[in-house]
């Protein structure tokens, strides 16, 4: 699904965010990927998202090299990403229900198919009846569920999430993390960067761990 | 433990991210990462396009009511941009009138044979009947002395001082229309009769009517340079204020570009400000040129009638409206295009 062929990543030509990157993960896996702030955790996956593209090395999904798409073709195929960020860059003004419906919207789902998808997502981040609620309305682990329920509202075939426990408390980053378990349970392919050590390690993945933008661990490999 | 691939329940069609290679499989973003309900799976093309228009309306409108949340600055947004149209159109609508003007004038275009003194009012007669037969005149018209007085008189106003005059100093004359009011033809016609016996002299006097011409054309240019350089300045003014928009809506592009959002896609909303701020301002201007017909068309009859014309000012009719409309609809849009296109390539999401 995924593949690192030694992958490195400079940013202004002197400081390396990563080197040498080589790992697989296959289709329908669950990894986490660790390491202190400042490993490279958040490069990583912005080099998935083809925010960026590697300054040495190929990174393949599906088997294609993301760095030879073109600009025209990049929306495309983020659309096929679900991702969960940190501070869940929701929209604050726009209510729950259109949050979640953006990228629907962006795809250009008919309204009524849309309105049902998004309920869907919504039920099952366990929010459906706060579809009219503001995002400011919310509470942290609310919000971050649903940056969860847009992720995955179109059905995306990878889910990507930059710490998305990072400011929950013990008891809702575990609630979040059954969210992700679930829908990798339907075969999608979710890879969640995480320094939370001690809940990651309780849950039994794979984890990538990244020291000075190396993999320096690669645990519980299928 | 280790996670179990091979247990995990595979999706039937392809759970892998089709990586897009051409333009073809723009039809299908999505179909590949996910398994579609059947409703979506008909005519692809018809649905897309359908799903376009259903964005264009919404934008349209969402871009609509954002104008009319914060009346007045884009009200005075709109008066800018009017008042740039304003001045171009303005000018342009003076030398549509003064063309009109122009057509008139050449119905006048008339030349005058002075005749010599001993000719008398037969001869003059004769000489007048001789013309007609000329095929470069269309009508003539015999003025004797004691009516070319009489004229002179009337337009001068100075009945009294000359009335002392012992003899009547003017010639028999006779005003001719000519066929064509082609400068050049008209002085060689004005050489030709200038040669027939008892004729003293052919005047010609095309020398203003040249000069308006040249004024004309010097109008017509000017009002076209005045159009180019504030049409430019609608495109600033629609800019400029695109420009702030973007920036007020940083975080919405970045996100909407983060979850798969394309360049059009974030580019419309904004076009159709641009396109409602350029139409607004045509709207107004329109207003403001009626206003300006009514505040001038009194003075402008008062001075016409005192050169004993009738001229009305030109209002701008249906034709002019919609010329003005899209032009100035057509310069917003294209400014936002401009600020939109300049823009997005600095915003990349974080």
């Amino acid at each position: 699904m995924i593949a690192f062929e030694h992958v490195g990543k400079r940013y202004g030509g002197r400081f390396e965010a990563l080197a040498n990157l080589d790992f697989r993960i296959e289709r329908g896996e669950m990894v986490f990927l660790t390491g202190h702030s400042g490993a490279g955790k958040s490069s990583l996956l912005r080099l998935i998202m083809r925010l960026e593209t590697p300054s040495r090395g190929r990174v393949l999904v599906a088997g294609h090299d993301i760095a030879k798409l073109h600009a025209g073709q990049v929306p495309f195929y983020r659309r096929q990403i679900g991702v969960v960020f940190q501070d869940h860059q929701l929209l604050f003004d726009r209510n729950i229900f259109h949050n979640v419906s953006l990228p629907l919207e962006i795809q250009g789902v008919e309204p009524r198919e849309a309105a049902r998808r998004v309920r869907a997502a919504l039920d099952k981040v366990g929010l459906l009846h706060r579809e009219k609620a503001l995002p400011i309305e919310l509470s942290g682990g609310e919000q971050q569920r649903v940056g969860i329920a847009r992720a995955v509202v179109n059905k995306p075939a990878m889910l990507l999430a930059d710490e998305p426990t990072g400011n929950l408390d013990p008891q809702l980053s575990a609630d979040i993390m059954g969210l992700f378990e679930d829908f990798n349970r339907i075969g999608t392919t979710v890879m969640i960067a995480s320094h939370d050590l001690a809940l990651i390690a309780r849950l039994r993945h794979r984890i990538l761990r990244l020291r000075d933008g190396r993999l320096v661990a690669d645990e519980g490999a299928a | 433990m280790k996670s179990k691939p091979s247990t995990t329940p595979r999706r039937s069609q392809g759970a892998a991210p089709k990586v897009v290679k051409t333009k073809r499989t723009r039809t299908r973003p999505t179909s590949a990462a996910a398994p579609r309900p059947a409703r979506t799976q008909g005519p692809r093309r018809s649905s897309r396009l359908r799903a376009w228009g259903r964005h264009h309306r919404a934008m349209a409108l969402d871009s609509l009511q954002r104008l009319v949340r914060t009346p007045l600055g884009n009200l005075l947004t709109m008066l800018a941009i009017a008042i740039a149209l304003v001045l171009p159109a303005a000018l342009w609508l003076t030398l549509d009138s003064a063309r009109l003007l122009d057509a008139e004038l050449e119905e006048s275009a008339t030349m005058t044979l002075y005749l010599d003194h001993g000719v008398s009012v037969a001869e003059a007669g004769r000489i007048d009947e001789a013309l007609h037969a000329n095929a470069g005149v269309i009508s003539t018209r015999l003025i004797d002395p004691e009516e070319g007085m009489a004229e002179f008189q009337r337009s001068l106003g100075l009945e009294d001082a000359l009335t002392g005059l012992e003899e009547n100093p003017l010639p028999a004359s006779i005003v001719v229309r000519p066929r064509s009011v082609e400068p050049t033809s008209m002085e060689q016609l004005a050489a030709e009769l200038g040669e027939l016996a008892g004729v003293e002299e052919a005047r010609l006097d095309l020398a203003w009517v040249e000069r308006l011409r040249h004024l004309a054309e010097l109008g017509r240019r000017v009002a076209l340079a005045l159009g180019a350089l504030f049409g430019l300045g609608v495109l600033l003014v629609v800019g400029n204020t695109i420009r702030l928009a973007v920036e007020s809506r940083r975080r919405e592009i970045e996100v909407v570009m983060l979850i798969g959002a394309t360049h059009a896609f974030v580019r419309r909303p904004f076009l159709y400000s641009g396109a409602w701020y350029g139409l607004g301002g045509g709207l107004l201007a329109m207003g403001l040129l009626t206003l300006g017909n009514h505040w001038l068309s009194l003075p402008v009859a008062a001075l016409a009638a005192s050169y004993g014309a009738s001229f009305s000012l030109p209002a701008l009719d249906f034709l002019g409206s919609t010329i003005l409309l899209s032009c100035s609809t057509l310069l917003g849009w294209l400014g936002a295009w401009l600020a939109v296109s300049r823009h997005l390539a600095s915003i990349r999401p974080r």
